[in-house]
């Protein structure tokens, strides 16, 4: 360069000399914007450099953050889905907590509100075998001095009743199994009838003659003529209604969900429960309350009446029968046999 | 033109540098600005003229040395454009930078004592350094400039006239070999 430079010195002289008038020149020219030629060209000049510089800075922290950077990237993802995983898990855990308790608040709430009837909260631990019978079991047995007839509800209406007590569980009877049979009457005609399973997820009301006007959205409550239920509890609501022959075909809707019980009531009297507004549990939403039986005067339809009395498949859980003995102190009051309504 | 490539071609180890009485090339350099300057003061017709190119090209041209003529050049362009009032300082420094490297480069190589070379020699080194100021105006400055036009062409010739009879006159200041 140096050899260069030197045999070329007046050349080498003449380009110096230029370059130092051009630099004069572009110290005074001011462009547009009033930016001076030098700061220009000075911008010009580096900003390429800057912007190789700034590309070449991403591209290699680009290749270090996206392939050097991630060695440990397959053992943290593993970690963080056993993570995910066993998070999930126990969220599951927390809602399903979450729930029971909710729906153990329900209950509670249902109890307090009724201290006048006594009654014992049971787990649902188990179900029937048999795919043709509605029944359960429940974690209550002869130990906490449960006998058979003894009603089982939820604070949305009536699931069944005790039909057979062992010394740690109990089996229970559900309303839309075909043995069973519950004294029902509408809530604002006051016609009787009978709730008895067909076999279906929902049960139907029985020898309602086809006279009898019945509407959809109908409530349909204890009767108390079974001497099982309490008066005027409710039992659902009415699906549909058809005349059939000799009696209405009439679908209910249970109120209690017979499809998911896990904790259920059994009450230890038939007394009638007052009709005490149940506080409402934050997030409670029970889809059915108590309905309240108006003022009209009770009128038992033969239909009933023939229902109660036909002589119909033996329901021998229908009725409290002779073996149905309550403990000592349990707190049972013994139900009083209606004269009208012979037990099933 | 001939006999001028032909001296070029062959006269190369004869062509003579002449020196010049102390001081002299200062002063005529200075005188060129000064009346320049004092030209302009009476018409339009000075800017036919331009006395510090020829000043530059005679003095290139004699001395025969790149190094001195372009320095001369770039001394009498930067005092040309300190005496402007609009031009950036450096347009004409420039311009005459190349044209008194160039006259010094030629005039090592051919011979420019012949009143029709010195013609053509001014004629041609003015129109390049009227072409090295419209590059210089158009790159740095971004301003339209002509290469050629006819009113250069007549100052290209007015001033190689006036040239003819300057650098005869300016031959006088020669230190005698």
């Amino acid at each position: 360069m140096t050899e260069i430079l030197s045999r070329h010195r007046p050349l080498a002289l003449l380009a110096g000399v230029i370059f130092a008038q051009v630099l004069l020149l572009a110290f005074q020219i001011k462009r547009e914007h009033d930016v001076r030629l030098v700061r220009y060209w000075a911008v010009q000049l580096l900003t390429p450099v800057e912007r190789v510089g700034t590309w070449s800075f991403s591209k290699v922290g680009g290749a270090w953050s996206g392939y050097v950077g991630l060695r440990d990237t397959r053992a943290e993802n593993e970690r963080l889905k056993r993570e995910v995983e066993k998070l999930s898990m126990r969220n599951r855990e927390l809602e399903s907590k979450a729930a029971e308790a909710q729906r153990l608040a329900t209950l509670l709430n249902f109890r307090e509100a009724h201290p006048e009837a006594p009654m014992l909260a049971a787990q649902v631990i188990g179900a029937s075998a048999d795919p043709t019978s509605h029944t359960l079991f429940i974690n209550r047995g002869e130990r906490d001095h449960l006998r058979r007839n003894l009603a089982v509800i939820t604070p949305d209406g009536v699931v069944g009743k005790i039909v057979e007590v062992f010394p740690s569980a109990a089996q229970v009877l559900l309303i839309n199994d075909k043995d069973s049979g519950v004294g029902a009457l509408f809530a604002e005609t006051r016609t009787h009838g009978v709730v008895k399973g067909s076999g279906d997820p929902e049960p139907r009301m029985e020898y309602v003659e086809n006279g009898e006007k019945v509407h959809a959205g109908e409530a349909v409550l204890t009767s108390g003529e079974d001497r099982i239920f309490p008066k005027d509890f409710p039992i659902g609501t009415v699906e549909s209604a058809a005349p059939g022959n000799p009696f209405q075909v009439i679908h209910i809707q249970s109120a209690a969900h017979l499809d998911r019980l896990e904790e259920v009531l059994i009450l230890l009297t038939q007394q009638e429960l007052s009709p005490k507004k149940v506080e409402e549990v934050p997030g409670a939403t029970p889809q059915h309350q108590p309905a309240q039986p108006p003022v009209a005067t009770q009128k038992t339809s033969p239909s009933a009446a023939a229902a109660h009395t036909a002589p119909k498949k033996p329901r021998p859980a229908a009725s409290p029968g002779p073996e149905s003995n309550a403990p000592s102190g349990v707190p049972v009051p013994t139900p009083q046999p209606s004269p009208s309504v012979p037990p099933q | 033109m001939s006999y001028m490539l032909n001296a070029g071609a062959h006269s190369k180890p004869n062509i003579e540098v002449h020196k010049f009485y102390g001081g002299s090339i200062l002063l005529v350099a200075f005188l060129s600005l000064v009346i320049q300057a004092f030209l302009h003061k009476y018409g339009r017709w000075a800017e036919l003229l331009d006395l510090p190119l020829l000043v530059t090209i005679y003095f290139g041209v004699s001395r025969r040395n790149p190094v001195t003529g372009m320095l001369l050049g770039a001394s009498i362009g930067l005092l040309q454009d300190a005496l402007g009032h609009d031009n950036p300082i450096g347009m004409y420094g420039i311009a005459k930078t190349c044209v008194g490297y160039l006259a010094s480069s030629v005039g090592a190589r051919i011979d420019t004592e012949h009143p029709i070379s010195r013609f053509g020699l001014v004629f041609l080194l003015f129109h390049f350094h009227q072409a090295v100021l419209a590059i210089t105006q158009r790159v740095l400055l971004n301003q339209p400039a002509p290469f050629f036009t006819l009113r250069l062409f007549l100052d290209s010739i007015v001033s190689a006239a006036v040239a003819v009879v300057l650098f005869a006159l300016l031959d006088r200041l020669r230190k005698s070999s």
